[in-house]
């Protein structure tokens, strides 16, 4: 695997030394040939007038292009394209040349001589800097922008068989961490912009989808052939903006809108067929068996069968993706209307997805165009067939697939009888392909969101604006594991069915004031708003169990027992909560003479979750910059395009890992008690009170550099930062006594990223039927824990050594957030070897004769992180006439992984009961008391995440079509590795737990065809 | 200009209310409001009782793993969770019986927790809210006895520990507190309250410290006053012992056989469903999955003898079995014996197919015992409801055959009459269908005698350590049919008659000073 992609890379790297210098050269000729012609030209023009008339449409998808402008050179004369991207135009003399240009496409110039039909397709201009970029609250140019932020649109954004927006980016952002674990329909993907800020669950970012905030789930809900752009807020100068949210960087959406006098019918659909991409070496049947006698198990243990788990709950899976857009607009009115769908059936057995999602947006203007007024409705409806979770036996819970790996292979799936084969005498033993049958656990989720947008300009420059959004989200889940499911649960209860329902109500307003305003050459805009938000959570949840039959499933709990042996405390429960956040922000942008920049900004904000002494904080940013370029002494510095200096510096917050109802003490329900003669609800203290509790607060100064050589076709970005969150909120361990829990969240410690990010794009071939553009980006992070201990309320925090793993806490948990170590620092036992017992030994490092494996252990060794500390990614795209091919390889490195699926299975004490891995035999372990080094990989990956070609019909001779496109998307197609799990892209999210590989759903390779048609 | 202004100044009218961020708290109580409640004061006494049954994650007194009698029971000689050759069970269990735990131990850390986090909190939590809401006496005095058996439990396990009752207390004003200091306040402060107690047996008084529950508990704290505090206590624990025995109205459960009883004796009643109140004098109501649950005989019993002696569809977790020298010590007339279940046709229901457990115990950590190794034990002879997550037995924290015993050691310590004292023995030993010791009575009889009348019960570690057996070696050399068949505990250090202190403790609180030899 290995072979191909190295002598790829070679291969490539020479391509571009060669050619380079060819293309120089062209370039210049055709420069020379081009200004003699026009020398010549200007003597004998004036005479003869003609009619010329044309089309001028988009060089890729052939889509005529409305409003681009058309003019006769060295003069003013000119014309716009119509609503069919046809113009005419009266020029005199038959030497002019025409330049064509339109915004956001590379103008071209052309000569008209001995012509009367001219028609031109535009090449868009990718990495146009003078782009429009969404900063939060209001739009800048590319070229004014101060911050740190990426963009992503259009043809930059991955094709293929998408069910999630953030697959569109992965790999196309420096500093921008796209992770997906395995490949289970509707699973979420996990994003961290710059590192981990925060260690209790604020390390999402803020999502916006036009003007409306939320979290990540908000994704969930777009169609992603519906999204026009992605911008991506990364350093605090630009983050600042969203005070109190901003510190994870903030993902901004652009939906797409019709264009003005202009009228499509487009339709985009993919298809795809769902391999599983990797499997473990389990042993056989064979190889169980012989390795059984090896090991003196009783031969009772052997059931006679020869069963692959593996492949028995598994099968090819598909993802289709369709979408029908169709819009348009005169002046004053527009409109865009889509509907589709993400059909996903996954590769487990009962594991689906089914997406619907609809649009309406309109824009209307009134009063003379001074009043705009933007609705947008959205609405999703989500019908989901989860492969069970959490299921195993005691020691061991996962999800249903990797169940298949705990599966004796010498244990027949079905008795003879068509029953589900169980073995009794195995503690919790559960039948794999019986959960994977008969457990059904189904969520439908009904989303649906609408905002409101009036603006009006009150004078010239100065616009206010009401802004109002509204969310809902309605889940409703239904879980049923009857007898037969095997599951221990399950047979206890005699069937157990459980319903929820969850309801999230979430509201916006804003009021804002926008100036804009030049004077000379001075120009300001200037923006104040209001705004306020809440976020209401409601649900309710009931249990039943043991039915006399397992038809009605979870749709009929009365059916249950209401025997008290089938009832428990935690049976019946409902929750309500809020949250409220209010704020006022301002912002100035200040240029002078188009070179000198400066941003300004604060924020204030106040919200509900915070403690009652804290209810208020301030976050300011100020950010500069340079255009060098603009500069006279650069004038003749005819290599340098664009150069760009950029800093910033901003206070941001973060209070996601915040919950309602965080800093009170408060007293629920907590089960039932004996007392006075008979069972009574128990009434508990929920948690330590902390009224002093506030955000995070992430302090970052971000310098960047901007440039752009060789006119434009060699582009880059580098960044560098440096960003400490301090008030670390954390469970704290506090002393018990006095405090009821042994843990408080607080803010009391420090968590410091820094890092460098380099984007380079360099468009080594550009001509009209052929281009060629090599993209890429590198970012290298270092995350530190600075502090956990300290003082809070008196109280010395002793929190220098804190376990951070869930997986192995029998065998001591070997992740740790140590102080002054990166987030997920593996603090571990060292292997040694083993004994004669078939025992593992490790390594007494301070010889004292005893092995402690306490959190603080002195036989303890750093043995590196979880956190990667670089990832990387290389995009290159060739286009040649009507085809295109581009690939996404991206990685990750410098992390370890520790691989907990390998250490469950490679210990032959538990032959008896479960199967193991092949590679256990060469290992030869009996049992270990720990959970040693041996266990621990190298999470370095590249994976060749995405191949698409596509290729675009001529359609003039097309009565009704006039774009066509095919396009073949292949994903995954191959990843270099040593890691020898099942793939080494697992959760760096930086909670809890993360770093362990306990088990993942099968990721998948997937092939995928692509069609995309615009309707005249 | 103007207009601008009206439409600034009318936005601010129309929004002013929307800038308050007040926490609505829609789902639950605010503590200060909550136990100033009338029903307020109550549920913090429940909640302080809601504590003592056994839960997952190792809370409470008796009833699931990690529970405090649940250390007290597998840290010594009669009971141990081998690990298996099938590989079930990790190899901690199997430590602790050896004893060779370490400061950073779960199991001892959740004792920890459960002491503090759960129980001397609450039990503080309820004097002062029943204090607050001027409380029926009795109640008050409840919950300071409530806080007293808490802090008994701590200085049991750890010797001088952190000593508070504020839970408002800043950490720096909780010092750990001598082991001598705290044994004086449970005293003083069982003094000063049992006798506010009511009388009442049973009923709303089941599963709650009275009167006479409040003296059981000031005896075993005399019991052990010399092993707490290097004075001997015993002629005080004698006069608690009387109390009971002349105040209480307690007598022992009848001990004869019974079809209908739980393994053909009415002696078993006293391990059923609920407590007989002849001779419980504190219980804990146990019902599965809702009030606790009671684990000890599901953890024993292999597999498919769940189904067979649990409820249906149980898979039973072939966990605890009791050492061979244990069961061997036991007279075969002993009906007591009927609790262990081993050989080919084993005490107890002998449902079809039932398996066969093997009295031998050759290996318990590498490779580990084979699946059917060990006797196990039925004493709570599961009562429905019933599930894999356990029985619904309730289970004597103290009955009135401990008080016997108790009062006998303590005539033989305070060599008071060896007559008296081979009486009170006797008639323990008379109902499980024994005869009287032969005179003159030994510590070491007694010693064995409640070995065999509390298996299980949570008060071996505690009784070899006053007997002075808890650091020697136990286990071994012990052979059936010229076959050895036990492992071999060694002799510790004398150390390990306090439990350290919890390594997570001393790291979040520095003042914590570990327990000498850790």
């Amino acid at each position: 695997m290995k072979e191909p992609f190295i002598s790829f890379k070679v291969n490539d790297f020479f391509h571009l030394k060669k050619s380079f210098p060819i293309i120089k050269l062209t370039t210049l000729l055709l420069f020379i040939i081009c200004l003699q012609s026009e020398a010549i030209s200007s003597s004998r023009a004036q005479l003869q007038q003609q009619k010329i008339t044309g089309t001028v449409s988009d060089a890729t998808t052939n889509e005529p292009l409305v409003g681009a402008s058309i003019i006769i050179e060295g003069t003013t004369t000119g014309t716009i394209t119509d609503a069919n991207g046809k113009y005419s135009l009266e020029v005199s003399g038959q030497n002019a040349f025409l330049i064509i240009s339109y915004l956001g496409y590379l103008s071209e110039k052309t000569s008209v001589t001995g012509k009367t039909i001219v028609d031109m397709s535009l090449i868009p201009d990718v990495k146009k800097l003078d782009e429009v970029v969404v900063v939060g609250y209001g739009t800048m140019l590319k070229k004014d922008l101060t911050g740190a932020a990426a963009k992503i649109s259009g043809k930059d954004l991955n094709q293929g068989p998408i069910s999630n927006p953030l697959q569109q980016i992965a790999g196309k952002a420096a500093g921008v961490n796209v992770t997906q674990v395995g490949s289970e329909p509707g699973s979420g993907l996990s994003v961290r912009i710059r590192g981990i800020t925060s260690l209790i669950g604020g390390n999402d970012p803020l999502v916006v989808v036009d003007g409306i905030q939320g979290n990540m789930d908000l994704l969930n809900q777009l169609s992603p052939s519906e999204i026009e752009s992605f911008d991506i807020l990364k350093d605090a100068s630009a983050t600042a903006i969203y005070g109190s949210r901003g510190a994870p960087g903030v993902i901004l959406i652009t939906t797409k809108k019709s264009k003005a006098g202009k009228f499509t019918v487009e339709y985009n659909g993919t298809s795809s067929i769902d391999a599983i991409a990797n499997k473990l070496k389990m042993m056989s049947a064979d190889e169980w068996r012989t390795q059984r006698a090896a090991w003196n198990v009783p031969v009772s243990t052997d059931h006679g069968s020869n069963t692959d788990w593996y492949n028995l709950l598994t099968k090819t899976g598909s993802t289709q993706n369709h979408t029908l857009a169709f819009g348009g607009g005169s002046d004053n009115f527009n409109y865009r209307i889509s509907g589709g769908a993400i059909l996903q059936d996954g590769v487990v057995l009962n594991s689906n997805n089914n997406k619907y999602l609809g649009r309406i947006t309109a824009t209307q203007k009134a009063f003379d165009n001074k009043l705009t007024l933007t609705m947008n409705l959205n609405s999703e409806v989500e019908n989901a067939r989860n492969s069970p979770g959490g299921v195993g036996r005691a020691g061991y819970f996962s999800n249903t697939i990797s169940n298949a790996y705990e599966a004796r292979p010498t244990d027949p799936a079905l008795n003879p009888d068509r029953s589900f084969f169980f073995d009794n005498s195995v503690f919790q033993y559960i039948n794999p392909y019986a959960v994977a049958k008969t457990v059904t656990n189904e969520v439908q989720t009904n989303n649906l969101f609408g905002s409101f947008r009036a603006d009006y300009e009150l004078t010239k420059g100065l616009t206010a604006g009401w802004f109002g959004s509204m969310r809902k989200v309605d889940r409703y889940t239904g879980y049923y594991a009857p007898y037969i499911s095997t599951l221990d649960a399950a047979r206890t209860a005699n069937g157990l069915a459980n319903i929820a329902t969850n309801l999230q109500t979430e509201r916006l307003q804003d009021i804002s004031l926008n100036y804009k305003k030049s004077i000379g050459s001075h120009n300001f805009d200037g923006i104040v708003v209001y705004e306020w938000q809440n976020q209401l959570y409601q649900g309710n949840f009931v249990q039943e169990r043991n039915f006399p039959a397992d038809i009605t499933t979870y749709n009929a709990l009365q059916f249950g027992s209401s025997a008290p042996a089938f009832i428990n405390g935690g049976d019946r429960s409902s929750y309500k909560n809020d949250r409220t956040l209010v704020s006022y922000l301002g912002r100035i942008n200040y240029g002078f003479m188009d070179r000198y920049l400066l941003t300004v900004s604060l924020r204030r904000d106040g919200s509900s979750v915070f403690g009652s002494n804290n209810k208020w904080g301030n976050f300011p940013s100020v950010a500069i910059a340079w255009k060098i370029n603009e500069e006279s002494f650069m004038s003749n510095v005819k290599v340098i395009s664009t150069l760009k200096l950029r800093g910033g510096y901003g206070v941001t917050g973060n209070q996601q890992g915040l919950g309602p109802q965080n800093s009170l003490q408060l007293v629920g329900s907590s089960g039932q008690v004996y007392f006075n003669g008979g069972q009574i609800t128990n009434y508990g203290v929920t948690q330590n009170a902390n009224p002093d509790l506030k955000w995070e607060t992430r302090y970052q100064s971000n310098i960047g550099i901007d440039f752009g050589l060789f006119d434009n076709r060699l582009t880059g970005t580098v960044d560098a930062y440096d960003a400490t969150t301090k008030n670390l909120l954390f469970n704290y361990n506090v002393p018990t006594p006095p405090y009821p829990y042994t843990t408080m969240v607080a803010n009391v410690g420090s968590i410091s990223n820094k890092g460098i990010e380099v984007t380079l794009n360099y468009q080594v071939i550009k001509t009209k039927d052929m281009t060629l553009n090599l993209g890429g980006n590198v970012s290298f992070l270092q995350n530190k824990v600075l502090e956990l201990s300290g003082n809070l309320n008196g109280i010395s925090l002793n929190s220098d050594t804190v376990s951070w793993g869930n997986f192995t806490n029998n065998l001591g948990a070997p992740i740790y957030l140590i102080k002054g170590q990166p987030v997920g620092t593996f603090n571990i036992i060292r292997h040694d070897g083993i004994d004669a017992a078939g025992a593992e030994t490790v390594v007494d490092r301070n010889g004292d004769g005893k092995i402690d494996t306490g959190d603080k252990s002195p036989d303890r060794f750093n043995e590196g992180s979880a956190l990667p500390k670089y990832t990387f990614s290389f995009t290159p795209n060739f286009t040649y006439k009507n085809f295109d091919i581009s690939m996404v390889w991206r990685g990750s490195g410098g992390n370890k992984i520790y691989n907990f699926i390998n250490q469950h299975y490679s210990f032959f004490e538990t032959l008896g009961k479960s199967n193991l891995l092949e590679s256990a035999t060469a290992k030869g372990l009996f049992t270990s008391k720990y959970g040693s080094d041996l266990w621990l990989e190298d999470g370095s990956f590249i994976r060749f995440e995405n191949l698409t070609m596509g290729y675009r019909f001529e359609t003039k001779n097309l009565k009704y079509i006039s774009g066509l496109r095919i396009s073949f998307t292949a994903n995954n197609l191959a990843l270099i590795t040593k890691y020898t799990g099942l793939d080494p892209e697992i959760n760096v999210n930086g909670a809890n737990g993360f770093g362990t590989d306990g088990g993942m759903y099968p990721r998948t390779r997937t092939f995928a065809i692509g069609l995309n048609v615009i309707f005249k | 200009m103007k207009k601008i202004l009206l439409i600034v100044s009318f936005t601010l009218l129309l929004f002013q209310n929307c800038t308050k961020v007040d926490e609505h708290v829609y789902d639950k109580y605010a503590s200060t409001e909550f136990y100033a409640l009338p029903r307020g004061a109550d549920a913090a006494l429940a909640g302080v009782y809601a504590q003592i049954p056994g839960n997952w994650g190792g809370k409470g007194y008796f009833g699931a793993d990690q529970g405090w009698s649940d250390l007290n029971i597998m840290t010594s000689d009669e009971a141990v969770i081998p690990h298996r050759k099938s590989g079930d069970w990790e190899l901690n269990y199997a430590q602790l019986y050896m004893r060779e735990w370490l400061p950073s131990e779960a199991y001892i850390w959740t004792v920890w927790q459960w002491l503090y986090n759960n129980a001397i909190f609450s039990a503080n939590l309820a004097v002062d809210q029943l204090s607050n809401a001027k409380a029926d006496p009795s109640k008050i005095a409840e919950a300071k006895v409530l806080r007293a058996f808490f802090y008994y439990l701590a200085i049991d396990a750890f010797g001088d520990v952190p000593f508070f009752t504020n839970n408002n207390l800043p950490p720096s004003s909780i010092p750990q507190a001598k082991r001598a200091d705290v044994y004086k306040f449970i005293v003083d402060e069982l003094t000063a309250n049992i006798d506010q107690l009511p009388t009442q047996k049973g009923g709303n008084y089941y599963g709650r410290f009275n009167k006479m529950s409040g003296y059981a508990l000031l005896a075993k704290v005399y019991l052990n006053g010399e092993v707490f505090t290097g004075t001997p206590k015993y002629t005080d624990c004698i006069a608690a012992c009387d109390k009971i025995i002349n105040e209480g109205g307690y007598s022992l459960h009848p001990g004869a056989a019974n079809v209908s009883s739980p393994l053909g004796y009415k002696y078993f009643e006293l391990f059923g469903d609920v407590c007989p109140d002849d001779e419980t004098i504190l219980a804990i109501p146990i019902t599965v999955d809702v009030v606790g649950r009671n684990i000890a005989t599901v953890r024993s019993l292999r597999s498919t003898d769940g189904a067979l002696l649990v409820a249906s569809g149980v898979g039973s977790w072939n966990g605890t079995v009791i050492p061979p020298d244990v069961i061997a010590k036991f007279d075969p007339k002993d009906i007591r014996i009927q609790q262990f279940r081993y050989g080919a046709s084993p005490n107890g229901p002998k449902p079809a197919g039932y398996l066969i457990y093997n009295n031998e115990l050759t290996n318990i950590e590498n490779p580990g015992a084979m699946s059917n190794d060990g006797a196990r034990s039925q004493k709570w002879l599961p009562a429905a409801p019933a599930n894999g997550g356990g029985s619904s037995n309730d289970f004597a924290i103290y009955r009135y055959a401990d008080i016997l015993l108790m009062k006998a050691e303590c005539l033989l310590r305070t060599n008071g009459s060896n007559g008296d004292a081979n009486d009170l023995v006797t008639q323990v030993r008379v109902r499980a269908g024994l005869s009287a010791l032969p005179t003159p009575l030994t510590l070491k009889n007694v010693y064995d005698e409640r070995g065999f009348e509390l298996t299980w019960e949570g008060f071996r570690r505690q009784d070899m350590i006053r007997f002075g057996t808890f650091t020697q070696q136990h286990g071994g050399g012990f052979a059936l049919d010229g076959k050895t068949i036990n492992v071999v505990v060694p002799a510790v250090d004398e150390h390990f008659k306090l439990f350290p202190i919890p390594t997570n403790a001393i790291n979040a609180n520095s003042l914590l000073k570990q327990n000498p030899g850790y």
